[in-house]
């Protein structure tokens, strides 16, 4: 952390592009770890987070999974319904890029790099929760591909690692390479990124529908097992993604001299109206499905939505999601309101949350319960459960706030670029002007 | 804005020596921070040895790894439970495939056979596990919503009857494709195990299985010496880790030599039955091709090796 | 847009690894051998030994003798000299011994098993037959056909040993380990301990006990 103060030399033409790329990252380091009193509150209180995660999980890695409040009946629950949420986010995270390259809409260029931030932070939160959830992390190793034994294709579990880490390399790439040009001062070449960011879409699918299909490939779970899954996931997606994207540039016009076109957000946010409605309607074509057809299939359901047997622990859960994905749909149909910021973080807010809920305790848990044998144990998170989630999100968060932080700083040419170190010494209003500075409230 | 801080790192910038500094400072208080909430791990080093985690497959291990594990895991007992217990490996016979089959106009729901498998595989005595579950069912169908698998009062009781299950042995087992790294696989005899030394404790394979068969070992089992059940074998009844699954094998260190499973034996009532199912003059081949016989969920087209019937 | 030849490798990327994995996946469908094993000689397996029933010889008197032990008297003692009532079914009209026999097994009566023609120290058949103790699930037999049945496959009664006699004996249990021939229903009984599961299954209050 200590490079920032490494004093610059003049690069010759010459020197390799890893080297040069590695000086990049030294930097990058440097400055991504500078800012203010209250960006460093911010990095603590995350790290601090994160520590009370990690010790939490160190402790059940010692005791076993006792610890939490899974059991035979409910073998999954707070870390898998996170797992689902953050894959959500990582897919809705860079699917949005969608518009910028198919439409060839030129503005939505400016939140791709931001997007492929928010894939990145996921694809970690993704895996971390994954890894907690094993019983032997210690046997990580196994599942490597030629080291360990890999059942593939036939494990859809294993297809999941396969695009969940092609993903992540994919997306370190893109935003890598976008940076560093910028760095260099160069134009990008489109040889070098655009067939990642096609690449980049089509995983970004292929990763939510290979998640949904670990949960709906299993016959013996009739709540999971239909074909709907993997179009709501995508759909949900679709929402969680870009509003998350809303309230990450938000926050960098607050804290940077980045600034974004009212457009870009605005596109966002007919995507997320298109995707909620979508999601809505395919919510209400399940529920009517199962609650009309009645019998076993409806089991689940029942409980999740209305208790049964006199269990009714998923109740308040659910029907809190439905009234977050219902307000905030409104929200987001309701442009008048919409207009002011703080709205607008609201309804993304809700939205997220919503479909966090919806998405991991509204439907991996009730994929439980009742159990294959209709036995109804019922599941809420243990303390420990809750604690090692929060650390992942506060690490996720942590290196998004870290991306995002280099994201700006290149991009407001306050990072000191190799072609041109002159251009560091910019004044603050012609970096503001890079891209033209367009208060959106 | 924290732009107006970021400067640019200029040679002998003393406010940048200074962050500098501080981020050094910073960063090994982090560091010193991660080891100490790290710190329950260092407790679990006694445990950990370096032969057990690069032990191989299963399937990949020769005679003589095979030999050195064993040794390995007796002494592991004797060194943890303080049990001398012999850990086999009896191969599956040729030519023989097993099948189950229970009949549940005599099965008076005593709960025997759960308890022999209590014993017979060296569950954890304080959850009192064991790989049957027998539910009291509704006379009138086969209603598992209906069905209540702890019921405690003299049995059997009137307009009830029981139906204990454990794993069906499934030829199209979902738990098997599950399974990310192969750590559970049906052997040519039938029957589906897994290796307790390479399970990663994903619980993937108790999501996929319809049966509710599989049990995860959610802490280290709790078993007093003197009650260890001694004859061991690596693929069933050994003393499973923390933190992996394990399931039903029809007792395979008892079945692969010739005996019948403990379940059987503690059947009071005679309702299981169990044999080769290629040997035409098997009992199991009579109720099959004698009784009406039916598969728990059929449907799914997992195919048990597991029959219940009526008389 | 210069994209469109990375966009057709792609998609033809896609269809090459599909179709790849279909091939694995039809390859992984493994085929079970399905022969029949050789037809053992029934001399060269172990044998299926059978409970043998016990049989009452004596009765208690319900005295004790000088020394303390109980008086017992063999059946002969009684029914060697009184002549038995052919319609009796209960212990009901008994005089003397049997008084705490309780019996609950169909219409039968007294002389349906016991054969009177033998003191009462043997069995008889429906015909009239005498059956040796070794035969008596002939006995039993005579009404129970189906359970017989099932039991001489193997599908009714309790057994120990081996499921393959090539390796080691079998044990089986006899109708009288767990039927008592005087009322034969299974007794109710305290099953063993259920599952201690740590979060219990959740049932509505009253339907379970």
């Amino acid at each position: 952390m200590v490079q920032a103060q490494t004093p610059i030399r003049s690069v010759q033409k010459e020197t390799s592009v890893t080297l040069s790329y590695l000086g990049f990252l030294r930097r990058a380091a440097g400055v991504a770890t500078d800012g203010k009193w209250h960006f460093y509150v911010w990095m603590i209180l995350l790290t601090a987070i994160a520590l009370v995660g990690a010790n939490a999980w160190a402790q059940q890695v010692r005791d076993g999974m006792i610890l939490t409040n899974m059991s035979d009946h409910v073998s999954w629950g707070l870390y898998i319904a996170n797992f689902t949420f953050c894959v959500g986010l990582a897919a809705g995270g860079v699917m949005m890029v969608i518009p910028a390259y198919l439409y060839d809409d030129e503005e939505m260029h400016q939140v791709v790099i931001i997007g492929e931030a928010v894939a990145i932070a996921a694809i970690l939160m993704a895996t971390l929760s994954v890894v907690v959830d094993l019983g032997r992390p210690d046997r990580f190793w196994h599942l490597i591909p030629g080291i360990g034994k890999f059942n593939w294709p036939l494990s859809m579990l294993t297809w999941d690692i396969l695009v969940l880490n092609g993903y992540l390399l994919i997306n370190l790439h893109i935003v890598g390479y976008l940076l560093y040009m910028r760095y260099l001062g160069k134009k990008p070449n489109p040889k070098w990124y655009i067939p990642f960011v096609f690449l980049s879409i089509l995983w970004a699918i292929s990763i939510h529908t290979i998640t949904a299909f670990l949960y709906c490939g299993l016959g013996g779970r009739p709540f999971w097992n239909t074909a709907l899954l993997a179009p709501r996931f995508l759909a949900s997606a679709f929402v969680s993604g870009p509003a998350f994207i809303i309230i990450s540039m938000r926050v960098m016009r607050l804290t940077t001299n980045f600034h974004f076109s009212p457009k870009p957000a605005n596109t966002l946010i007919q995507i997320i109206r298109v995707a909620m409605c979508a999601n809505l309607l395919m919510l209400f074509s399940e529920i009517f499905t199962l609650f009309y057809s009645g019998g076993s299939h409806a089991a689940s359901a029942q409980y999740l939505f209305f208790g049964s047997h006199g269990a009714n622990g998923l109740v308040p859960w659910i029907w809190t999601a439905m009234f977050l994905n219902i307000v905030g749909a409104i929200l987001f149909f309701t442009p008048a309101v919409l207009r002011r910021g703080n709205i607008r973080i609201i309804a993304c807010l809700f939205c997220i949350v919503g479909i966090w809920i919806e998405k991991g305790m509204g439907l991996i848990i009730p994929g439980f319960i009742p159990s294959t044998l209709h036995e109804i144990v019922e599941y809420s998170p243990s303390l420990i459960e809750w604690k090692v989630t929060a650390g992942i999100w506060a690490f996720g968060l942590l290196v998004l706030t870290v991306i995002l932080k280099l994201i700006a700083s290149v991009f407001t040419d306050q990072f000191p670029s190799e072609a041109s170190p002159n251009q560091s010494t910019l004044s603050k209003e012609n970096a503001a002007s890079a891209i033209p500075a367009e208060a959106t409230s | 804005m924290s732009d107006s801080q970021v400067q640019l790192p200029i040679i002998d910038q003393p406010q940048s020596n200074r962050r500098g500094f501080m981020k050094t400072v910073g960063a090994t208080l982090g560091l010193a921070a991660w080891a100490a909430a790290m710190k329950p791990l260092l407790e679990l080093t006694e445990d950990v040895n370096a032969d057990e985690f690069l032990q191989n497959h299963y399937r990949e291990l020769t005679a003589e790894q095979k030999a050195v594990v064993f040794k390995r895991l007796e002494e592991d007992a004797k060194k943890e439970y303080n049990a001398d217990v012999t850990i086999s490996d009896p191969a599956p016979i040729e030519n023989v495939q097993f099948g189950y089959a229970l009949n549940l106009s005599v099965c008076i729901g005593c709960r025997k056979c759960a308890e022999a498998c209590h014993i017979e595989n060296n569950h954890d005595r304080a959850s009192n596990n064991s790989y049957i579950r027998v539910f009291e069912m509704e006379m009138g169908g086969i209603d598992f919503e209906k069905g209540n698998a702890t019921y405690d009062h003299p049995v059997p009781a009137p307009g009830k009857y029981y139906m204990p299950v454990q794993c069906q042995q499934c030829e199209n087992a979902p738990c098997v494709t599950a399974c990310p790294i192969e750590a559970t696989w049906k052997e040519p005899d039938g029957i589906v195990v897994v290796d307790y030394n390479w399970c990663i404790g994903c619980r993937y394979c108790e999501a996929a299985c319809p049966y509710h068969a599989r049990r995860f070992n959610w802490e280290k089992p709790e078993i007093p010496a003197e009650e260890v059940n001694p004859n061991q074998s690596y693929l069933s009844n050994r003393i499973r880790p923390q933190g992996v699954m394990e399931k039903c094998t029809f007792c395979l260190h008892r079945t692969r030599e010739g005996r019948l499973p403990a379940c059987l034996e503690a059947c009071p009532t005679g309702a299981r039955v169990f044999g080769n199912l290629l040997d035409p003059d098997s009992e199991i081949r009579w109720v099959i091709e004698n009784k009406r016989t039916f598969v728990l969920k059929e449907e799914l087209g997992t195919k048990p090796r597991f029959f219940y019937y009526f008389d | 847009m210069k994209v469109s030849a990375g966009k057709t490798l792609f998609t033809v990327g896609l269809i090459a690894i599909s179709a790849l994995a279909a091939q694995i996946y039809a390859n992984v469908e493994k085929n079970v051998d399905v022969e029949t094993p050789v037809r053992l000689n029934q001399a060269d397996l172990f044998p299926v030994n059978l409970n043998a029933p016990k049989l009452l010889s004596h009765v208690s008197t319900g005295q004790i003798d000088s020394d303390g032990n109980p008086i017992q008297l063999s059946c002969q003692s009684c029914h060697s000299v009184r002549v038995p009532d052919p319609k009796n079914g209960s212990q009901g009209p008994l005089l003397s011994f049997h008084q705490d026999l309780d019996f609950v097994h169909g219409k039968l009566v007294c002389i349906s098993c016991h054969n009177p023609e033998g003191s009462f120290s043997n069995f008889r058949l429906a015909s009239g037959q005498s059956v040796e103790p070794e035969n008596l699930m002939e006995l039993c037999a005579q009404c129970h056909g189906p359970q017989f049945r099932d039991y001489q496959h193997g599908s009714h009664g309790g057994m120990t040993g081996y499921w393959d006699l090539t390796k080691g004996p079998r044990q089986r249990n006899h109708c009288i380990d767990c039927h008592d021939p005087h009322q034969p229903a299974f007794p109710q009984f305290r099953p063993a301990a259920g599952p201690k599961d740590r979060f219990p299954p959740h049932h509505e209050k009253g339907t379970h006990e």
